[in-house]
């Protein structure tokens, strides 16, 4: 599984500060295989981007793209605000 | 603007409300009633999904917009006396607020960041309560919590409903966030949110985040004690990279000047209306398009002179306690700000004048 993040947004708001992270999970060692696979499981990152806004002030905005073995790829847009604070210290490990 | 497909027997408005006062439910109601509003909006863009299919015709979605933001457009000043500071110790994680590092009447705790936290919190609520009248954020004495060290080199700062949060910045694009106008930013938005918020995109969002940057503008001159000529009217001066070339994030004297650099480009603020920005990125352009009514602010206070938190803080400050318009327009603004000026200078005074002017010379007429 390889995921994808883009991030983008913030006080800042410069769009060419945006950053760009990509990781193969596959290659990566246990735990943190099984943490990113937990943590960016599909069907939970379409739950997340669900979840309302409770304040979105210089919040960031991420685009997620996880794409399985069979290179199908799904991508997901979801705001900071929207994500546990595991997964983001998942995504600044990254 | 009819639910008909999902009227629901246990939500008697679900015909009645139109979208974009769901969006104003949304933001302002209490839980329950917002939960009702989000819900509705969902099932509003279900429906005009199912419509477009059929239809096949392009009809372009809503924004889900929702949020916990309080039910009252005018905050009441309580009892001013102190602030009560909390600030804590992120650790790096994302995880809010962190570790108490600093209350309110501890000495330094060393600690730069916290330090800095600290000061400025105290700093933007004396203006507020000083030149205001306004006991906190919220009007009613709440606790000005923040974190420091927030994330792992992350670039960004941020009120989330209840807190500041800082980041340090990763030392290449950002160097810090605990900057006066930055703080005084991300708390002028919780004042924003408690005085019955204005929804986050488009020229409403633009608005947001340029009354954010005034009174962190003000905070920052007051602290300084400079009157409008002696002011750089600069957002986050000095928080940009020692690469970087540029002075701030943003110039609301001269928006679209604040930096021209190979890897973030040049500063895409607009000072008129001419020149405004439409596009989806970063909500709609909230933080570019609010170069325009921030510019209107400075050509507002360059004409009166003196000390900009003064006057022009107060006809700001009472045109958003006034708002009850959570989808305002830049126009619809700078009526409220018009009508603050006639409350508290007169009708066809000098100062009215003043500001027509300012807002006619970036492009909003009367």
């Amino acid at each position: 599984m390889i995921i994808e993040i883009a991030a983008e947004g913030g006080f800042g708001g410069i769009a060419a500060a945006a950053s760009h992270k990509r990781i193969d999970v596959d290659q990566q060692a246990e735990p943190m295989r099984q943490e990113l696979c937990e943590a960016f499981e599909p069907d939970q990152l379409a739950l997340l981007a669900d979840k309302p806004c409770t304040t979105c002030a210089d919040r960031l905005t991420y685009r997620i793209t996880v794409t399985d073995s069979q290179q199908h790829s799904q991508i997901f847009t979801i705001r900071e605000d929207q994500l546990p604070p595991e997964t983001l210290d998942l995504i600044d490990q990254m | 603007m009819c639910f008909s497909l999902s009227c629901s027997g246990h939500n008697p408005v679900n015909c009645i409300i139109p979208p974009y006062m769901l969006q104003v439910l949304a933001l302002r109601g209490d839980e329950d009633t917002a939960r009702m509003a989000r819900s509705l909006l969902k099932q509003n863009e279900q429906v005009r999904d199912e419509r477009a299919e059929h239809a096949r015709a392009g009809v372009p979605p809503t924004d889900l917009l929702s949020g916990a933001f309080a039910s009252h457009a005018l905050s009441p000043s309580g009892q001013l006396c102190c602030p009560d500071r909390r600030i804590h110790d992120g650790g790096f994680k994302a995880a809010l607020p962190g570790t108490l590092i600093r209350s309110e009447g501890d000495d330094p705790c060393g600690v730069d960041d916290a330090d800095l936290a600290y000061d400025g919190a105290g700093h933007v609520f004396s203006l507020f309560a000083e030149e205001y009248g306004r006991n906190s954020l919220d009007g009613e004495g709440m606790p000005l919590v923040a974190t420091v060290h927030h994330r792992r080199a992350y670039n960004n700062a941020f009120w989330n409903g209840a807190q500041m949060a800082y980041g340090t910045g990763d030392g290449e694009l950002f160097r810090t966030f605990l900057e006066l106008s930055v703080i005084g930013h991300e708390m002028a938005h919780g004042v924003i949110q408690f005085a019955g918020g204005l929804i986050y995109e488009n020229q409403s969002g633009a608005l947001n985040e340029s009354i954010a940057d005034v009174f962190g503008s003000l905070a920052l001159q007051r602290s300084l004690g400079q009157q409008v000529h002696e002011a750089d009217w600069l957002v986050g001066r000095g928080i940009l990279g020692p690469g970087v070339n540029g002075v701030a994030l943003r110039s609301m004297k001269a928006p679209g000047t604040a930096y021209a650099d190979d890897l973030l480009g040049q500063d895409p603020q607009p000072w008129h209306m001419d020149h405004f920005v439409t596009t989806t990125d970063d909500h709609g352009g909230v933080h570019i398009n609010s170069g325009i009514p921030n510019h209107a602010f400075y050509l507002f206070c360059n004409y009166l002179g003196g000390r900009s938190w003064e006057l022009p803080g107060r006809i700001w400050y009472r045109a958003l306690q006034s708002l009850n318009n959570p989808m305002a327009s830049f126009a619809d603004w700078a009526d409220q700000t018009m009508d603050a000026a006639t409350d508290l200078t007169g009708r066809g005074s000098i100062e009215t004048v003043l500001l027509r002017r300012a807002w006619k010379l970036v492009g909003i007429g009367f």
